[in-house]
């Protein structure tokens, strides 16, 4: 390991799940025009990273966004929580980047940028939640990954984590380089402040192309399409049940349920 | 349409037969092969198991068994190379999307998870999977082959398709190399209920002032003969009730008969997890609350009020 702990974490400026509307003939999503932010667990993952850099001096920490422009308001964010460095990497056809691509790109960046002990990102992003990007860059640089970690203490040469499965908690070891993915469990992102907000406004973003990671475009074109996002239509009967006493209200709501034949 | 090499791979043994029995179904049937994968450390009969599922051919690798999604993504990594399939199917649980996606990096093929429904069409495979935290189906075309993708638990077709003769190799991996050590495995607390098998859930939100007035969501939960389900804040932040009793996105899925959901707004996180129910019943003061969106029967009205009066009308 390198004196100084190298901490990078990655977010993404996603669509804002609570604000994406479907067309109501179609129920198709329009994507293109949703308004964006920075994907929840993201922040959970800046902040872990902020935190593990504060009881190591010395320690760097390098936020790293893929995608266009608007993603500097995702590195912004990464900032105000108190990420040291903001790095984008962007290209002109953005848009069509997978997460093969973005992954390939994360992998590029590390090695072009002086590598990292510690690599952190959200273990999912709120609008795709497929959580392939950080495994997939651990199995592109052929290092270690915990996935899904809860709690996370860093030793001399790595990290000890929990890591939270379906039915058990496992405590897993890995040295250094490490991928880590986290979810919301793991901490409470801090609000920033007006000051941290200003300092973030203010914090120059290194912006690199795929050129300049020397990754070649067409290593980075699409091999996953999403052809459309559409909302399934579940119909309720939205029917409301008043009455004059709660006992009432209990009466009627037992005389629908037992004519839907759902009760015991 | 050509034939297809599909090799199937769960770390859980009912959902690798479902894989198989997927595969089986979506494959042309003349020439295509749907191979299982068995690696160390899997019960023993786990083969017999697939093959009994329509795998016509089971490879099985040899080595050191161990959890690390690196060694596993190595033993796979080794079949796919022998083997040469267009398509990996592979569990949809969270080790099952981790190796996907591991797996998919260190042999650069395109990946998918959380799959719900698979096609192999000419000019790709197509697959449905959860978007927007599960509130939308989104519909991927993966354009290259081969390709990793990870299927939900519950995706699969019901029959098994049997097979004549069963293709058998042997792959030993000598450089099992696991990255991460594991020191200590947990059972989670209270980790027994599932929840996804009941018929009916009562599901209380943040609507709930106190843990000890879990006592009257309880009792209606009985009279109702229901399982007790919760939101994010009640498992995660407060710890009110274990984590096997949340229902949401990163909780559990379930589509009882009868879901009846009180003093829960209807985060779009949640919704996703109670949008398949047959029936659903919401009890809420904001009358504003998102949850009425997905509601058959809304009450508005204080819980407090409200579920005292159904615990004896249902009783």
């Amino acid at each position: 390991m390198a004196e100084k702990l190298r901490i990078w974490v990655a977010v993404k400026h996603g669509v804002d799940v609570n604000l994406a509307r479907a067309d109501r003939a179609t129920g198709l999503v329009k994507l293109d025009s949703a308004p964006r932010r920075t994907s929840d667990f993201d922040k959970n993952a800046v902040e872990e990273a902020v935190r593990l850099r504060d009881k190591r001096p010395g320690a760097v920490v390098t936020a790293i966004s893929v995608g266009g422009p608007a993603a500097r308001e995702a590195l912004r964010d990464a900032v105000a929580i108190g990420a040291d460095e903001a790095v984008l990497v962007t290209a002109p056809n953005f848009a069509e980047w997978d997460t093969r691509a973005v992954a390939r790109l994360l992998a590029a960046a590390s090695r072009a940028l002086g590598g990292f002990d510690l690599f952190v990102l959200g273990e999912g992003s709120t609008d795709h939640f497929a959580g392939l990007v950080g495994p997939r860059l651990a199995g592109e640089l052929g290092c270690a990954d915990i996935a899904y970690v809860r709690r996370l203490t860093v030793e001399a040469d790595g990290v000890v984590a929990e890591k939270d499965l379906e039915k058990e908690v496992e405590t897993v070891r890995a040295r250094f380089p490490v991928v880590l993915t986290v979810g919301q469990e793991i901490n409470t992102p801090r609000l920033p402040t007006f000051m941290s907000n200003l300092k973030a406004s203010k914090k120059e973003v290194r912006v690199v192309s795929p050129a300049d990671l020397s990754v070649a475009a067409e290593a980075l074109a699409p091999v996953v399409v999403t052809e459309r996002v559409a909302v399934p239509e579940v119909p309720r009967k939205q029917v409301t049940i008043s009455g004059a006493s709660p006992d009432e209200l209990a009466a009627r709501l037992k005389d629908a349920l037992r004519a839907e034949g759902v009760l015991p | 349409m050509s034939d297809e090499v599909v090799l199937c791979y769960s770390e859980e043994t009912g959902l690798a037969e479902e894989l198989v029995r997927l595969a089986r179904a979506a494959a042309p049937s003349d020439g295509s092969r749907v191979r299982a994968v068995v690696l160390p450390g899997a019960p023993a009969d786990a083969a017999d198991r697939l093959v009994a599922a329509g795998a016509h051919g089971i490879d099985a690798v040899t080595g050191a068994a161990s959890p690390d999604p690196a060694a596993t993504s190595d033993g796979l990594r080794a079949v796919v190379v022998a083997t040469a399939p267009t398509l990996v199917l592979i569990g949809s649980t969270k080790r099952g999307r981790e190796v996907t996606g591991r797996l998919a990096g260190a042999l650069d093929l395109p990946a998918a998870t959380g799959v719900t429904a698979l096609r192999l069409d000419p000019d790709g495979i197509r697959v449905d999977r959860e978007a927007l935290s599960g509130n939308a189906v989104a519909v991927e075309r993966i354009v290259r082959r081969p390709a990793v993708v990870a299927v939900m638990a519950g995706s699969g077709a019901p029959t098994a398709t049997a097979v004549t003769s069963v293709d058998r190799r042997t792959h030993p991996v000598a450089a099992f190399e696991a990255k991460t050590e594991r020191s200590e495995v947990r059972p989670k607390a209270g980790g027994q209920l599932e929840i996804e098998k009941a018929d009916r859930i009562v599901t209380i939100g943040r609507g709930l002032k106190k843990k000890e007035d879990l006592a009257i969501i309880e009792a209606l939960a009985k009279a109702l003969s229901a399982e007790v389900g919760c939101t994010r804040p009640l498992a995660a932040e407060s710890g009110w009730l274990s984590d096997d009793h949340w229902i949401g996105l990163t909780g559990h899925r379930v589509r009882p008969k009868l879901y009846v959901a009180i003093g829960v707004s209807g985060a779009v996180q949640h919704l996703v997890g109670m949008r398949s129910s047959k029936v659903v019943v919401a009890v809420n003061k904001d009358p504003n609350a998102p949850i009425f969106a997905q509601a058959d029967y809304r009450i508005t009205g204080d819980l407090y009020q409200v579920v005292p009066a159904l615990v004896k009308a249902f009783a």
